[in-house]
């Protein structure tokens, strides 16, 4: 292969300058001329009918320019099921939903107006547990659920308010069990916790009321998604909508599908053309926008005195809140992998995306392997111990190998798995006795890993269009949103890399989506392999059409010609040169530009059975990653130290090593920050308890012990330089292996997460108390 | 109720008329519209809105116009020494200590001001002055080494 002048390299951030001097404008800072405020009255109920809603005092506050309520925006939306009106409709569902909005001249008129408007409620009996909810006699929380409009792949429960039934069958575990020494049945539960970017949600619309074109300025991380969800919502057709992307202040997961939008269009219906701005504050960032799931997890395995694990079986209940949102998608991909990437014949999985009386739960970063990774993984810690193995040992006798066919049925290639595991474990000195014993006197120092596999959104499309000017400029077209991962300095590489131009030269064009081709989503860290590709091909079509031009200007074959600095020249004469400019120019004169343009799909083979869960290709790709821990646990308090922790992640190729490198590290840290404080508290009115940054505690700088990122390659073929993806497994090993360090120092296995000083200083009592 | 107060903006003499009641942060983002200022949670706890209020670091999002006559404010958008960034923001590009960069310019602002009284910052120092500026996307530890980075260049500037 030729070699790589710029793919590879730790080039800085093309996006930073403008983030390091104030003048990125984000959502958040968006001024549109003319603009009214928008504010909203949400519930204060977690589950009632409406039976009144007064808006009169509101409607006639002075300055107050609009007042809507769900009769005057009567639209559903939804992705995998289409449940989730603009305002409510007649009930509402959890605390925090919005019920009517004011624009105003401003945002304190507006929040006046909205306090003004009165609501009665009847209440209904409200579902605060994914496990309640779907007991036998629950009452739906969606009446209609049968009549809404499902994507394909969703089974719905035979359960009540169970939105989708993910099966996974493969062999007979009742057998597998019968064939093992040992078998070990455990619960694990995962709480809610929330995505937190520093900048809050918001969106800002207009109507345009000559032509109907609705558009929505928000840092959505899925502009085209969101356009085809409210074209359906609105029966528009979709060219009469419109995204225009600002910077987006991180994201994780929560900035995608609708969350302010639907408001900001029910707004903007009713200003008479005025744009209409709605922002969150943090108060209502955390109760009405999204959540992660909460996960109730059942593993049961069976395992042979050697080591091998014969058969599991899981039974998860993912926590849906009030709407389905992405549940059924995270049910379905991550009870997929749930049983962690091992070499099983007996498997069977149930996953249950279930709605509840919460704030809407869907994507995170990780998009479920977190929750999986905390049970799987603890759980085969403990098998382990009872076969009297080495927790590394343990894994590296079962894990998925190239070769291996996977128990959904899939032959796996690029398995770098057994080279993290192996890393991440050397990286904390694995095997030997802590070296910080002395240190941290009296305190129970221990160690512990935990691996995973994740798969990626599949199938999908990204497009791209490389457009090269006279100058010499190049315009990279991707619908591709930078969240802050990075994606703008990597696919400016792309493009770089391929046209032989300097960095310099390349700009990303702002994300609008009248002007720029399709992209699926910037979620499940996609993006590098797709639209990777995607704009890999797109500057080879551009750099094809420029070796054409160039050909009769240089007196060589295409064959003959090259590419470099920004030149094109013949290889058997490189004095022979033009710059790529100067081609467009003589060619199409100074305002000329060649454009390349491409498409990458990755297709299935065939959808995922809905019955056994089986597909031969269920995934573009597999990230794997091991992360292992080590900590030091104050029995007298319960308070867990991370001392450090090293995390050794299969990226295929690093397009851009230090951009790894600051992906590892921040999933880390909120991964640290999950397993030992975060939790969203919901009380029993469904009421969140601490939704603000004084109460719900995410790590400072402070908080963090000494982070070792590693960079495993083995490369994906048919990704763009052999790249995976990375963005989304950062956090997904973290709390199982701080679990199985803590259960390594101090000899207690501690199912629920967070790890909070309380909950572990009580297990620490419980177990004296069981031995005394 | 606006009232007329003179204050210093980015070195700038500026006169302004502010209700009295509007924070500085509103008054910044939405009357003077410098957004680079940036808004997380509007009740003290995240650092996004980080400026310097006579020298010193402040969380605009609690400070209200009505008592600034007279004071001298520094943004993000002052930051610059005339036409060259400042030691600290060119440190942050090179260290890739900003991601979505939302956390920025308050971390900024703060480092800075840390870097003003403490030229030879740990790093335990430098966690510990930022640890009021949270940060969801990077973990911190390129923040800490572009920092610290900084500190190296602005003290051998001083030496040369
Ligand atoms: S916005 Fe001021 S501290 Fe968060
Ligand atoms: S870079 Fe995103 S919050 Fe700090």
């Amino acid at each position: 292969m030729e070699e790589l002048t710029v793919v590879g390299k730790p080039v800085t951030r093309v996006d930073v300058q403008e983030k390091v001097t104030g003048a990125a404008v984000y959502g958040y800072d968006l001024v549109l001329p003319d603009m009214v405020y928008g504010k909203v009255l949400f519930s204060s109920k977690a589950h009632a009918r409406i039976k009144r809603i007064d808006t009169e005092k509101a409607k006639t506050y002075p300055g107050v320019v609009a007042v809507v309520t769900g009769k005057d925006a009567p639209w559903i939306h939804g992705e995998a099921i289409r449940d989730k009106p603009f305002l409510a409709q007649g009930k509402v569902r959890y605390v925090g939903e919005p019920v009517a909005a004011v624009a105003a001249v401003d945002e304190d008129t507006a929040q006046a107006a909205v306090r003004l408007i009165e609501v009665e409620y009847e209440d209904l009996p409200a579902y605060l547990s994914p496990e309640d909810a779907c007991k036998p006699g629950a009452i739906p929380i969606h009446e209609d659920f049968a009549s809404y409009r499902k994507m394909n792949f969703i089974l719905p429960g035979a359960m009540p308010n169970v939105c989708e039934h993910f099966k996974l069958r493969t062999g007979d575990v009742e057998q597998g069990f019968r064939e093992s020494d040992i078998v070990l049945e455990e619960r694990y539960f995962v709480p809610t916790i929330q995505h937190a970017a520093m900048e809050p949600h918001s969106a800002h619309a207009q109507v345009d009321p000559a032509t109907g074109k609705v558009t929505i300025w928000v840092a959505n991380d899925a502009p085209f998604r969101a356009l085809h969800e409210i074209s359906e919502a609105l029966g528009l057709p979709q060219e009469k909508i419109r995204f225009i992307n600002p910077l987006q202040g991180g994201g994780f997961g929560s900035k995608g599908g609708l969350k302010v939008e639907p408001i900001a269009v029910a707004l903007a219906y009713h200003t008479n053309g005025r744009p209409v701005r709605v922002k969150f504050n943090r108060e209502e960032t955390f109760i009405s926008t999204l959540t992660r799931n909460e996960a109730a997890l059942y593993i049961k395995s069976g395992v042979k005195k050697d080591g091998t694990i014969r058969a599991r079986e899981m039974t998860i209940y993912w926590g849906g809140g009030a709407y389905a949102e992405k549940s059924p998608t995270v049910c379905i991909r991550g009870s997929l992998p749930g049983p962690g990437p091992y070499r099983i014949s007996h498997v069977k999985v149930d996953g249950y995306a279930v709605y509840t009386n919460k704030p809407v739960a869907g994507s995170f970063r990780g998009y479920g392997i977190p929750k999986v990774a905390w049970a799987c993984e603890q759980h085969t810690d403990e098998l382990a111990r009872r076969v009297g193995m080495d927790p590394l040992e343990f894994r590296m006798k079962n894990v998925f190998v190239d070769g291996d066919v996977s128990y959904w049925g899939e032959q796996l290639h690029s398995v770098g798995l057994k080279e993290t595991l192996t890393k991440a474990a050397a990286a904390i000195e694995w095997g030997k006795k802590s070296s910080r014993v002395q240190e941290f006197k009296g305190l129970r120092v221990g160690k512990g890993l935990a691996c995973i596999q994740k798969p990626t959104r599949s199938p999908t499309t990204s497009k791209a269009g490389v457009i090269v000017d006279a100058k010499g400029e190049v315009a990279v077209l991707a619908g591709t949103v930078e969240i802050g991962q990075g994606c703008s300095t990597i696919l400016s590489q792309v493009a770089a890399e391929e046209l032989k131009i300097p960095i310099e030269k390349i700009h990303m064009a702002e994300l609008d989506t009248d002007a720029i081709p399709f992209d699926a989503s910037t979620t499940s860290s996609r993006s590098t392999y797709h639209m990777g590709n995607a704009v890999r091909r797109a500057a080879i079509d551009a750099r094809e059409k420029l070796a054409e031009m160039a050909s009769p200007m240089l007196e060589g074959e295409k064959n003959d010609l090259a590419f470099a600095d920004g030149k094109v020249f013949l290889k058997d004469h490189p004095g022979m040169a033009l710059p790529l400019g100067e081609v467009i120019r003589r060619k199409l004169g100074a305002d000329g530009t060649v454009r390349g343009d491409a498409s990458y799909t990755y297709e299935l083979a065939k959808e995922l059975d809905l019955e056994t869960g089986h597909s031969d290709n269920a995934s573009a790709f597999y990230m794997y990653a091991t992360q292992a821990a080590e900590v030091a646990v104050d029995e007298e308090t319960g308070r867990v130290r991370v001392l450090r922790m090293s995390a050794a992640h299969d990226v295929g190729k690093a397009i851009n090593p230090l951009n790894c490198a600051a992906q590892i590290e921040g999933g880390l840290a909120m991964g640290i920050g999950s397993a030992l404080h975060e939790h969203m508290v919901v009380d029993d009115q469904g009421k969140v308890r601490n939704p603000s940054f004084l109460d719900y505690h995410l790590v400072t700088a402070l908080d963090l012990p000494e982070m070792i990122p590693i960079v495993v390659e083995c490369p994906e073929p048919e990704g763009p330089y052999g790249a995976k993806g990375l963005g989304e497994p950062g956090l997904a090993p973290t709390p199982a292996a701080i679990g199985n360090a803590v259960a390594d120092a101090i000899g207690i296995r501690i199912y629920d997460l967070p790890l909070s000083p309380e909950r572990v200083y009580r297990a620490i009592q419980e177990n004296k108390k069981k031995v005394a | 109720m606006k009232k007329t107060i003179h204050v210093t903006l980015n070195g700038r003499p500026t006169n302004l008329e502010v209700p009295a009641h509007r924070l500085l942060l509103d008054l910044l983002r939405d009357e003077i519209g410098l957004t680079g200022t940036k808004e997380g949670c509007g009740t003290g706890d995240c650092g996004a809105c980080t400026v310097l209020l006579d020298g010193k670091p402040v969380n605009s999002c609690l400070i209200f116009s009505g008592e600034l006559d007279g004071a001298d404010i520094v943004t993000i958008e002052g930051l610059k020494i005339g036409p060259e960034l400042h030691p600290v923001q060119k440190a942050f590009i090179q260290d890739g200590g900003a991601q979505c960069g939302y956390c920025t310019p308050g971390m900024l602002m703060m480092a800075k001001s840390l870097l003003d009284e403490n030229p030879d910052p740990s790093d335990e120092e430098i966690r510990f002055a930022l640890s009021g500026n949270l940060c969801r996307c990077t973990g911190y530890a390129k923040i800490v080494q572009a920092v610290q980075d900084a500190a190296a260049e602005l003290r051998a500037k001083r030496a040369g």
